[in-house]
């Protein structure tokens, strides 16, 4: 079942300059993007920074005005439903911030961080409110003790759980991941992701993935889609991509994943350098005049690619 | 087994963080000025608030011919000014008067400068750009030739008007300052987090933003008080303040406009000088040890 569908999205930020500030031109962040989600599968998206792939995911939940196309989710364009109407649908869509550090209120308690979401959707006494709460921490792994505690008070891991939690408490249908784990190190990471798959089971969350550590997205994702500057330049399953791409730029991209090996040291090196004149030669073929990638074409029923 | 659940519930509360209130009075008590300043400053304030309950404003307003000019002795504390007034009783009615402007200026100002400074400051563009070319006007006005022409065509000019009138022109700094710090705290992520979580704007700005600029309205508050006080003296000096029925700090200061009570009447002015320099010196002191409790890297506690 496809649970959110996006179609040729496209999010525009002006350039304002001049006289009277007018708009001289456009950033095109996000530049006609489609793929689709099924319900309970994890979707990655990885790029370079810059790519968009953030602005995408912040577009589904309306932190970016969209300038055209439609996100479709359970069948509803939540691109053109305004703040008002919009409401009921943040309870099926929520999202985990990149920044544990600024993405919870310094001022707030976990109490009230957490429970921030039901008060706004539910009527609640306070004493249910702080039994689920409390339930929530547990189940993200953190003592339920700690609900009258300060976010500072917290690791980076931690407070990525606190996150975790409140984006939980409304049992949402799809989940936003917006780089989760790339501000903790990497002990902290591998716990949090498994911790995100398990929630994956345990609710039947389908997850968008944003992410720019190939590993982290393959680890996690069954299914991937490559942004280069505001587009799609490829996307199928996580192993179609990693054991065969076809554009280009993620052929780079997957060559550029470090390897541990020393002894594959150098074929690694000879790969790189012949990717890149193959890059320069074959260049037309996958980006147009200008710099564009071009619209994703089939090659396979699940793997699609920008060829021209 | 009880015991156990005793112990758990003992951690709990001391695990609690410390609140605002005990940061702050934990600076003060570390800083022997601060801490000296806010008890002179509370003694001042009890000292003259209760007196002036006592006194009667009117008896001590009234001229006296037989009285003019007499030096301090054991009937009058501070002697009499030109008309015969008792000093001392000025003083006490006059820091009332001045400490109350100051406070409701100060009051008046914060609420309109945090409201438009936070509405500016959240919602960014149209509404940013409307408030603040408001601002702009107010501040391009003349300030001192609008007093003027207030105080000269108002028919009764008494405190209330001198509150409201200042405060016309004094929430402006207020405003951009709050403003500044309300454009950086929306880009952050906890702003964005509570958005989709479907909180509505009117509660985001209420209890997200508000306490993230919470410290910083506090010391530009105390700030703002002590240099309200000497606002309303400047003003009164210049003979653009309240009139002499109702004395305040300025009143008894521009007494020392004459030669004569400037070189041989100290007993007139000084009194009034010298509590405004206490008043805004322990004023500031205590603002300054909020200051750094308002910021942990400044701390001392």
């Amino acid at each position: 079942m496809t649970l959110l569908k996006l179609d040729n999205l496209k999010v525009h930020f002006p350039i304002r300059g001049g006289f009277f500030r007018r708009v001289v031109d456009h950033v095109k962040a996000v530049d006609g993007v489609s793929f689709e989600l099924q319900q309970g599968e994890t979707y990655g998206l990885v790029g370079e920074s810059g790519s968009g792939k953030s602005t995408t995911g912040k577009a589904v939940v309306k932190l970016n005005e969209v300038t055209s196309g439609q996100i479709l989710f359970e069948g509803r364009d939540l691109a053109s439903l305004s703040r008002r109407e919009i409401k009921p649908f943040r309870k099926d869509i929520q999202m985990i911030f990149q920044d544990p550090y600024s993405s919870l209120n310094p001022k707030k308690r976990v109490l009230d961080i957490i429970a921030e979401p039901l008060r706004n959707f539910e009527r609640l006494s306070p004493s249910e409110e702080k039994k689920i709460v409390q339930d929530f921490l547990d189940k993200v792994g953190l003592s339920p003790e700690s609900i009258h505690k300060y976010p500072h008070e917290f690791s980076g891991g931690q407070r990525q759980r606190i996150g975790i939690a409140r984006s939980l408490t409304l049992k949402p249908k799809l989940i936003i991941a917006d780089e989760p784990v790339s501000a903790l190190d990497v002990s902290v990471q591998a716990q949090v992701l498994n911790f995100l798959q398990d929630l994956q089971q345990e609710f039947n969350l389908t997850y968008l993935f944003v992410g720019h550590d190939l590993g982290v997205i393959r680890h996690m994702c069954d299914r991937m889609g490559v942004m280069y500057r505001g587009r799609l330049v490829e996307e199928g399953k996580s192993e179609e991509i990693y054991e065969n791409p076809q554009h280009i730029y993620t052929k780079r991209l997957i060559a550029a994943i470090p390897d541990l090996e020393p002894e594959v040291r150098e074929d690694k090196v000879q790969l790189r350098k012949k990717l890149t004149s193959e890059y320069e030669s074959t260049y037309s073929k996958y980006f147009d005049e200008n710099g564009r990638a071009y619209d994703l074409k089939p090659i396979s029923s699940t793997h699609r690619v920008a060829l021209q | 087994m009880e015991m156990k659940v005793e112990t758990g519930k003992n951690i709990q509360v001391n695990d609690v963080s410390p609140s605002g209130i005990k940061i702050i009075w934990q600076e003060i008590k570390k800083d022997k000025l601060a801490m000296g300043s806010l008890i002179i400053l509370a003694a001042i304030l009890l000292f003259v608030y209760g007196a002036s309950f006592f006194m009667d404003a009117k008896e001590i307003a009234k001229v006296d011919f037989l009285s003019i000019y007499l030096e301090p002795s054991s009937d009058y504390w501070l002697g009499t000014d030109y008309g015969g007034r008792d000093v001392f009783g000025q003083l006490i009615i006059g820091t009332r008067n001045s400490f109350t402007i100051s406070l409701f200026i100060t009051l008046f100002t914060a609420i309109i400068g945090l409201s438009l400074g936070l509405l500016a400051g959240y919602f960014g563009g149209a509404t940013d750009n409307v408030i603040m070319r408001v601002i702009d006007f107010v501040i391009a006005l003349p300030q001192l030739m609008f007093i003027i022409v207030v105080v000269t065509i108002v028919p009764i000019f008494n405190v209330y008007v001198f509150i409201l009138i200042m405060t016309m022109f004094l929430w402006t700094g207020k405003a951009r300052l709050i403003r500044s710090k309300a454009l950086s705290e929306r880009e952050l992520d906890y702003i964005h987090a509570s958005q989709t979580l479907g909180t509505p704007h009117w509660k985001i700005i209420l209890f997200q933003l508000l306490p993230n600029v919470s410290s910083l309205i506090i010391v530009n508050f105390i700030l703002n008080l002590a240099g309200n006080i000497g606002l309303e003296s400047s003003l009164t000096f210049l003979g653009f303040g309240l009139p002499e029925s109702t004395p305040s700090l300025g009143t008894l200061i521009s007494y020392a406009r004459n030669p004569d009570v400037l070189e041989n009447k100290w007993w007139i002015w000084v009194p009034a000088s010298l509590m405004i320099l206490v008043l805004m010196l322990s004023i500031n002191f205590v603002g300054q040890a909020l200051k750094r409790a308002a910021d942990a890297r400044q701390r001392r506690g």
